[in-house]
């Protein structure tokens, strides 16, 4: 695989577990093993009922756009061949808010509310990145 | 330039998210889902702030007039952000001196009065935020600021609002209490804040018009306009509006994350 040009996450304690997951193309969220609250980023304390106890949960990767952006400046050069493009809050249906892509969609489709669900982007050998799509027909009817 | 801004997005950079100006659309984005703003909206901000740095020989755009149309047509920068939605990039400095009443009353300027403050942190990360659209930390940062100062709204004759962006300045007079959620447009027309307006707000041109010095731009401006030394943009009878008693300046960081709010009136 090339070298990949544009920025990486920055594995650490709390988010390996994370990364490790999209590996494996799936999200998983710590859960707080006393209130049940699914939260990110990760913390070593609930930020609903500060246990510390947790636990995690895989999401279904399925949701909604809480909002979103489109960039029309590549404020890093790597980017410039992807303008115009969008980044997204997705409220995943487990609660989560991520901070991610809507790919596969004309930026001048995305809406608010929008459905939505997790598409694998590959970009290393140790690193796969959770974007948004559309979501599909196929995949509602598996709801 | 892009090195440091990776650096301080963190794992946001990882999807092509830098800086303020994507946060702020962000919630930008949000607030015209929720209450049906948009750049109709904050065309009037910029606009009207620019009529004010075009009487201020120290403002970047002193000598650059911005209509409707010249807005209108103006670039995307991050949607629904265009370039003069965004505030400028300064060099330069302000200084503020602050001593006691007693004192001040011996100088040769005469001083602006701090007569109540207020602040209030949500602190929540953009992405994490339910209240990008509001109510944002201007809401019990004003009330505590009007309440130690035991005036209203309605006593307040002119506002230096942080307007890092034109969203940033409907949002806080919102969370204020000018007018209600989504009826900021109707606020802003005919000229509201804009010289011989009811309401004057940023009287320098502000952030997005004068020069980015963070809260002090704000500030410095509400004291200099107390104090009378504003020349051809001196807010009475030269820009045909109410030679001010009290004017109401806010500041705030992050991303809509911490808001502080101060009431300065004249001695």
């Amino acid at each position: 695989m090339a070298t990949y040009p544009k920025p990486l996450p920055k594995l650490n304690g709390d988010s390996s577990f994370f990364w490790e997951g999209c590996r494996q193309r799936e999200l998983r969220f710590q859960q707080c093993a006393a209130c049940g609250h699914v939260r990110w980023p990760p913390a070593f304390l609930c930020p609903q009922c500060h246990a510390t106890e947790v636990q995690w949960v895989a999401s279904r990767g399925v949701g909604q756009v809480y909002t979103f952006a489109v960039y029309h400046t590549a404020f890093h050069p790597a980017f410039t061949a992807d303008l115009p493009y969008v980044v997204a809050v997705v409220a995943l249906d487990e609660g989560p808010h991520l901070l991610t892509n809507v790919v596969g969609s004309p930026p001048d489709a995305v809406y608010c509310e929008m459905p939505v669900e997790v598409v694998w982007d590959e970009v290393s050998e140790t690193i796969t990145l959770p974007r948004f799509r559309p979501f599909s027909t196929s995949s509602r009817s598996l709801r | 330039m892009a090195t440091m801004l990776t650096a301080f997005s963190g794992d946001d950079a990882v999807f092509g998210h830098f800086g303020a100006t994507g946060g702020y659309a962000l919630a930008a984005r949000r607030a015209m889902y929720e209450f049906g703003t948009g750049p109709e909206t904050w065309k009037k901000i910029a606009v009207g702030q620019r009529k004010w740095a075009n009487l201020n020989p120290q403002a970047r755009m002193y000598t650059k007039p911005m209509t409707e149309a010249d807005y209108d047509n103006a670039k995307w920068v991050v949607e629904p952000f265009r370039l003069p939605d965004n505030c400028l990039i300064t060099d330069g400095g302000r200084a503020i001196i602050v001593t006691s009443v007693e004192r001040a009353r011996d100088l040769k300027q005469p001083p602006a009065v701090i007569m109540g403050m207020g602040q209030q942190h949500p602190s929540t990360e953009v992405a994490q935020s339910t209240w990008m659209a509001g109510p944002t930390g201007a809401e019990k940062a004003g009330a505590m600021a009007l309440s130690m100062a035991g005036v209203t709204l309605d006593d307040v004759d002119a506002c230096q609002i942080y307007d890092c962006f034109t969203y940033t300045v409907e949002i806080t007079l919102q969370d204020y209490g000018f007018f209600r959620p989504g009826e900021g447009r109707d606020w802003l027309e005919g000229g509201t804040i804009e010289p011989g307006g009811r309401t004057p707000v940023n009287t320098s041109g502000g952030l997005l018009s004068e020069a980015y010095f963070m809260g002090l731009t704000p500030i410095s401006e509400g004291a200099m306009q107390i104090m009378g030394r504003c020349g051809q943009r001196q807010l009475g009878p030269v820009t045909h509006t109410k030679r001010p008693e009290i004017i109401l300046c806010s500041d705030n960081g992050g991303v809509l994350q911490s808001h502080s709010c101060i009431l300065l009136r004249r001695l």
